[in-house]
């Protein structure tokens, strides 16, 4: 008996003992760091394939697009936005760029469009279709022109969480000039209401979707993003998430 | 050449890099299990679908009220307050949860944290896993433990053994013909089977391998495979650890730590 109960408890204390130890382990920022290592991995790995997204016919369309992402901005300078039917909205295109410059929605409605139809994967599992139409983000980056010390463009958003921390992402050069990488004005065909992102939202649909910011206001270029907010190039990768969201 | 008459013999039956594979796997799924677990609250449900379709709802774990967890499946709802949709936060309190604390990496919420931990030990228990097939088929493992043929009719009177309705298992080589097909099952069969349908759920490996995420019936779908593979791979996990504590724990704990196993009557060396 004494030899049955010795096996019992060992394994009990072996298979009790797994998660207690990976919170310990978890909470240690040595080893929670040396985890990280697999974000660097894949990143290298995967971060800069060209592969395409699956595009997806008019019938695949998800019925509901959940809307899962910071409050939609209430500042007094996007109700202005919505007042004026945007009108008076430009995106900035800003930093390590040979013409920095403001775009009109207009001007950004005028530019060659693309419509991709495509999955919006959560991090958090859920996956939606839909019809987006935009202009290639290559094609602004054209337009203003980085400069060569441009690694990273960085998306700065209006929209904010409760604790006035705002919302912004960031590409490097390859991920940014990507064939599916758009500036979205339009979901299913219509312009993209303001808890999608209105009026321009990015869509990087190869990654996860956190990187496809919504209510973009500036794009900034930038050699590095280590002094901005948190230093890991986007609002979810300050809080952990990895910054190559393929995986 | 047989040796099933000589009982006793210690025979050296885990090479080293076997018995490494083998420990730093059993972690690996292990918390590959929790980690994978946490990920799952982030999203409580599984649908046999590409994108997220809730009619086509297989599971769903949730909390319709405060102190009340239920859980759903296949349209058949079950109370499971304390254990699924309700339970412990992992933080000393209870709340809204699919899979409690206890059963977690980290045991608190945390979906990054799970995604950090569940990568890093994906590409541990990957690589033991290469380890030990280039270990095994080189040192010639893997031909003993791979079912054949001849193992079928075999397969009844090893389970009418350890049902205890017959006296002595049928004569067989290093493993028994029970042995055999699940670790044929689980190590060739389950393991890149679950590789396959976490590759399939991220959007990078869908991009550049469309074929893998369409064969398993797109994203979601994928992910209910690879729920469905974990929990074979726990039942197997239940199945192998009672195995070991009721048929020799202390022999067959040698053996996987040093390498040194010591036959018993009607075992022999071989395929």
């Amino acid at each position: 008996m004494k030899r049955r109960l010795f096996i019992a408890s060992s394994i009990a204390a072996a298979l009790g003992g797994c998660a207690p130890i990976g919170t310990a382990l978890n909470d240690n920022p040595g080893f929670h760091h040396f985890l990280g290592l697999e974000g660097s991995l894949d990143a290298a790995l995967l971060g800069n394939t060209a592969g395409l997204a699956r595009q997806y016919s008019l019938a695949d369309i998800s019925k509901h697009f959940p809307v899962d992402s910071l409050p939609t901005p209430t500042s007094t300078r996007y109700e202005a936005f919505l007042e004026n039917g945007f009108r008076s909205y430009t995106l900035a295109v800003a930093g390590a760029v040979e013409r920095p410059m403001q775009i009109s929605l207009a001007r950004l409605e005028r530019m060659r469009q693309q419509t991709q139809i495509t999955r919006h994967d959560c991090v958090e599992g859920w996956s939606a279709i839909g019809a987006w139409t935009g202009v290639p983000l290559r094609e602004v980056l054209r337009l203003a022109g980085p400069r060569r010390d441009a690694r990273y463009v960085v998306f700065r958003c209006m929209d904010r969480d409760d604790q006035g921390t705002p919302y912004y992402e960031s590409l490097d050069m390859a991920q940014a000039y990507h064939p599916q990488t758009i500036l979205a004005l339009q979901l299913n065909g219509r312009p993209i209401q303001p808890d999608h992102g209105a009026p321009v939202r990015l869509r990087v649909p190869t990654q996860l979707g956190y990187k496809s910011a919504k209510w973009v206001a500036e794009i900034q270029i930038v050699g590095s993003f280590e002094h901005l907010y948190g230093g890991k190039g986007g609002y979810w990768e300050d809080q952990g998430y990895e910054w190559y969201a393929g995986i | 050449m047989r040796y099933s008459s000589i009982v006793q013999r210690l025979v050296y039956r885990y090479a080293l890099l076997t018995r490494l594979a083998h420990w730093f796997g059993a972690i690996a799924v292990a918390v590959l299990i929790s980690s994978g677990l946490q990920i799952f609250n982030a999203a409580p449900y599984l649908d046999a679908a590409d994108r997220s379709t809730p009619t086509r709802r297989v599971l769903s774990i949730d909390s319709p009220a405060d102190g009340v967890g239920q859980t759903t499946l296949f349209g058949h709802t079950f109370t499971t307050t304390g254990f699924l949709g309700w339970g412990s936060d992992g933080v000393g309190g209870a709340t809204a949860r699919a899979f409690p604390g206890w059963l977690t990496i980290p045991a608190y919420q945390d979906l990054a944290d799970g995604r950090r931990w569940h990568f890093f030990f994906a590409w541990v228990a990957s690589l033991a896993w290469l380890v030990w097939l280039i270990s095994s088929a080189v040192k010639g493992n893997l031909a003993q433990m791979v079912l054949r043929p001849s193992d079928l009719p075999k397969l009844w009177p090893m389970q009418a053994y350890y049902l205890r309705l017959r006296r002595e298992p049928p004569p067989h080589g290093t493993y028994n013909p029970l042995q055999k097909a699940a670790y044929t099952f689980v190590l060739l069969v389950l393991a890149p089977l679950i590789v396959l349908t976490g590759l399939a759920l991220s959007p990078g490996i869908d991009a550049i391998a469309h074929p893998l995420t369409v064969l398993f019936g797109g994203r979601q779908f994928a992910r209910l495979w690879h729920f469905l593979a974990m929990l074979l791979f726990v039942g197997f996990a239940i199945v192998h650890i009672v195995q070991v504590a009721t048929q020799g724990f202390f022999n067959h704990m040698r053996s996987m730590i040093s390498g040194w196993y010591r036959l018993r009557e009607h075992e022999s060396v071989g395929p």
